[in-house]
C-alpha cells in the first residue's frame, strides 16, 4: 500500500536528460535492521550440509555451477553481497523466511523457488530453471540454512534493501552521470562493463549486454537507490547522500540494457504492461535513443553467457 | 603479367613492411625490458644499492621480514606506487630515495620490467589450521558482527586482484600485508585509492590481521581456490 502510494505521488519526466520528481517529500532513513547468519563452520556435516556448499557454490559462481541457466556474466553475490549474508544486501535468510508471497509482479503466490526462477529469468538474463531443478534445490537449501532461527515474518531484519528518504531535488541524469564518473567508474568502469580477477567478474557490468535485464528488480530506480546508498562504494555504505545515490541509480538505470523477456512486442505496450511506475525508464527518450528499442538492445534469456 | 608482377610486388613488399614493423616492435620491446632489467639491478642513486638488494634479483622479496614480493604485479599499480614514494603521498623513508632518484620513464621501465617477471609461489609456512580457517572466513566472507566485507570482494575471489584497481593478493608476504592494513587500521593514508582499505581495517582486531595476512600469503600467485 505504501509503495503504491509513494509511485502515485511520483512522476519521472525525461527532457533534456533530466528527470522530474513532482513531489519530493523527505522522511527519515528506517534505522538499519540486523541480521546475523550462522557461520560457515555451523554448516552440518552428510548429505544437507553437501547441499548447502552446492548452493554457496552457485551463488558465488553460477557460470560455473548452474551455466545452462545463465545469460551472462554476473553472480548473485555480485548483488547479494558477502554471498547472501549481509543485512541491507537482500540476504538469503530473511528472503527464505519471507515466501510463499503474493507478489504484484506476476499476480500471484509465488513458492520461494518461483522467486529464485525470477532471479534467473530477469537478473542473470538467462532462463528459469525447472522448478525441483537440483540448481533451484541447492539454493532454496543454501537459504534455508542461511534462515536458521528467524521466524516466519514478512518483516525479518535485514530483510531486502534499507528505506531511503525520496530525494530532495528532483533525480538528474547529468548529476548522477557525475557521481558515477566520481565514486563508481573506478571500479565498474566508464562504460559500465565491470572488471574481472583472473576470469572471475569481480565488479558486476551494470549496464550493456552483459548485465541485468530490463525486467530485472535492479532496474528500477527506486531499488537501485535503496542499494547502492546502503552498501555502495563497497566497504563504504552510506558515505553518498540519498540525493546522490538516487541521481547515480537513474543514470544506471537509464543506460542499454538486454530486452525484457516479457517483451510484448511493441516498446510502448511493454511500458504500459510492465513498467508503468516513474521508477522504471523502460521506453522513454534518453540521449536522442528509446530505452528497450529492439534495434539498439541486446537480446533477452541468451545462454550459455556470451564470452 | 606486368600488372600481376606489379601486384606480386606491391604483396610482397606489403608483407615486408609487416615484417620489419613486427621486428621493430619486438627489437623495442627487448629494449624497453633491458632498460627496466637495468633499473631494477643497478644502483640508479650515489651510494645505493640496487633495488635488488632488498627486493631480490627476481623480484621475490623476503616475506619473512616484510620486503613485499613485487614480480608479477601489475604494472599500473608498480608505477602509481612508485610515483607515490616519489612525492610523499605514500611515506616510506626506505622507499623515498630510491623513487625520487627514477625518472617517471624509469618507473614506467621498472614496473613493466616486473610486471613481467613470474610470480614466484607462495611459499611462507603457514600458521595452525584454525588460524588459516579464521583467516580464510575473512578473505571470503568478511564478518557481519565487524560490518566487515570480504577481500574477494574487491580483489577477487582468488585473490588475483582487478586491473588497476586492486593489487593481486595472494602470494604476498604476510609479514608486508600485516604492516599495510595496521596502517591504515591506524588511519594513516597511503594512496588515493585507499579511502577503501581505511574504511575497512579499523574492523579488523589483532587475530583478524595475523589470520587474513597468514592466509593471502598461502594463495597461489597463479590463482585456483585457497588451502
Amino acid at each position: 500500500m505504501k509503495r503504491i502510494v509513494v509511485a502515485a505521488a511520483l512522476a519521472v519526466t525525461v527532457a533534456g536528460g533530466a528527470i522530474a520528481w513532482l513531489r519530493p517529500p523527505a522522511t527519515a532513513a528506517e534505522p538499519p535492521a540486523s541480521y546475523t547468519p550462522p557461520s560457515e563452520a555451523d554448516i552440518p556435516a552428510g548429505k544437507f550440509g553437501d547441499e548447502i556448499r552446492m548452493g554457496e557454490a552457485i551463488f558465488r559462481d553460477p557460470q560455473a555451477h548452474a551455466a545452462a541457466f545463465v545469460g551472462n556474466t554476473l553472480r548473485c553475490s555480485n548483488c547479494h553481497l558477502q554471498a547472501g549474508r549481509l543485512a541491507g544486501s537482500a540476504p538469503m535468510g530473511p528472503a527464505y523466511v519471507s515466501y510463499p508471497a503474493y507478489r504484484s509482479k506476476n499476480g500471484h503466490v509465488n513458492s520461494f523457488e518461483e522467486r529464485l526462477q525470477g532471479c534467473f529469468r530477469f537478473s542473470m538474463n538467462g532462463k528459469a530453471p525447472p522448478l525441483g531443478n537440483p540448481v533451484l534445490v541447492a539454493l532454496e537449501s543454501y537459504s534455508y540454512w542461511l534462515a536458521k532461527g528467524l521466524p516466519t515474518d514478512e518483516k525479518s531484519p535485514g530483510r531486502g534493501f534499507p528505506a531511503l528518504p525520496k530525494p530532495a531535488l528532483p533525480v538528474d541524469y547529468a548529476r548522477g552521470a557525475a557521481v558515477y564518473s566520481q565514486h563508481c567508474a573506478m571500479c565498474h568502469g566508464g562504460d559500465g562493463a565491470g572488471q574481472s580477477s583472473g576470469g572471475h567478474i569481480v565488479f558486476p557490468a551494470l549496464w550493456g549486454a552483459q548485465s541485468f535485464n530490463w525486467g530485472a528488480g535492479m532496474a528500477s530506480i527506486k531499488n537501485a537507490a535503496e542499494f547502492i546508498h546502503a552498501n555502495m562504494p563497497l566497504g563504504m555504505g552510506g558515505t553518498l547522500t540519498p540525493q546522490q545515490a538516487w541521481d547515480v541509480a537513474a543514470y544506471m538505470d537509464s543506460q542499454m540494457r538486454p530486452q525484457d523477456p516479457r517483451y510484448l512486442g511493441t516498446v510502448a505496450a511493454t511500458r504500459a504492461k510492465f513498467h508503468g511506475t516513474p521508477f522504471s525508464m523502460y521506453g522513454e527518450q534518453v540521449n536522442g535513443g528509446v530505452l528497450g528499442d529492439p534495434a539498439g538492445t541486446p537480446p533477452a534469456g541468451t545462454v550459455p553467457a556470451a564470452p | 603479367m606486368t600488372s600481376r608482377f606489379g601486384t606480386l610486388t606491391a604483396s610482397a613488399i606489403g608483407i615486408a613492411a609487416i615484417l620489419l614493423a613486427a621486428g621493430a616492435g619486438a627489437a623495442r620491446a627487448v629494449e624497453a625490458d633491458e632498460a627496466g632489467r637495468t633499473v631494477f639491478g643497478q644502483s640508479m642513486a650515489a651510494g645505493r644499492p640496487a633495488c635488488t638488494a632488498c627486493h631480490l634479483a627476481n623480484g621475490a622479496g623476503q616475506p619473512d621480514v616484510g620486503i613485499p614480493r613485487l614480480a608479477g604485479l601489475s604494472p599500473s599499480y608498480i608505477e602509481a606506487q612508485l610515483g607515490y614514494f616519489a612525492t610523499g603521498v605514500r611515506a616510506n623513508a626506505a622507499m623515498a630515495p630510491y623513487a625520487a632518484a627514477l625518472s617517471p620513464a624509469q618507473r614506467t621501465q621498472v614496473a613493466a620490467y616486473l610486471g613481467g617477471l613470474s610470480a614466484p609461489p607462495a611459499d611462507e609456512p603457514s600458521p595452525a589450521g584454525p588460524v588459516l580457517a579464521h583467516g580464510r572466513d575473512l578473505f571470503l566472507n568478511g564478518s557481519e558482527h565487524a560490518g566487515l566485507i570480504g577481500c574477494t570482494q574487491c580483489h577477487g575471489p582468488t585473490g588475483l586482484g582487478v586491473g588497476d584497481f586492486s593489487p593481486r593478493l595472494a602470494g604476498q608476504s604476510a609479514a608486508y600485508v600485516s604492516e599495510q592494513l595496521r596502517s591504515w587500521r591506524a588511519g594513516h593514508g597511503r594512496d588515493p585509492q585507499d579511502a577503501f582499505m581505511r574504511s575497512v581495517a579499523p574492523h579488523l582486531s589483532d587475530a583478524d590481521l595475523a589470520s587474513v595476512a597468514a592466509y593471502v600469503a598461502s594463495l597461489q600467485p597463479t590463482g585456483g581456490a585457497g588451502p
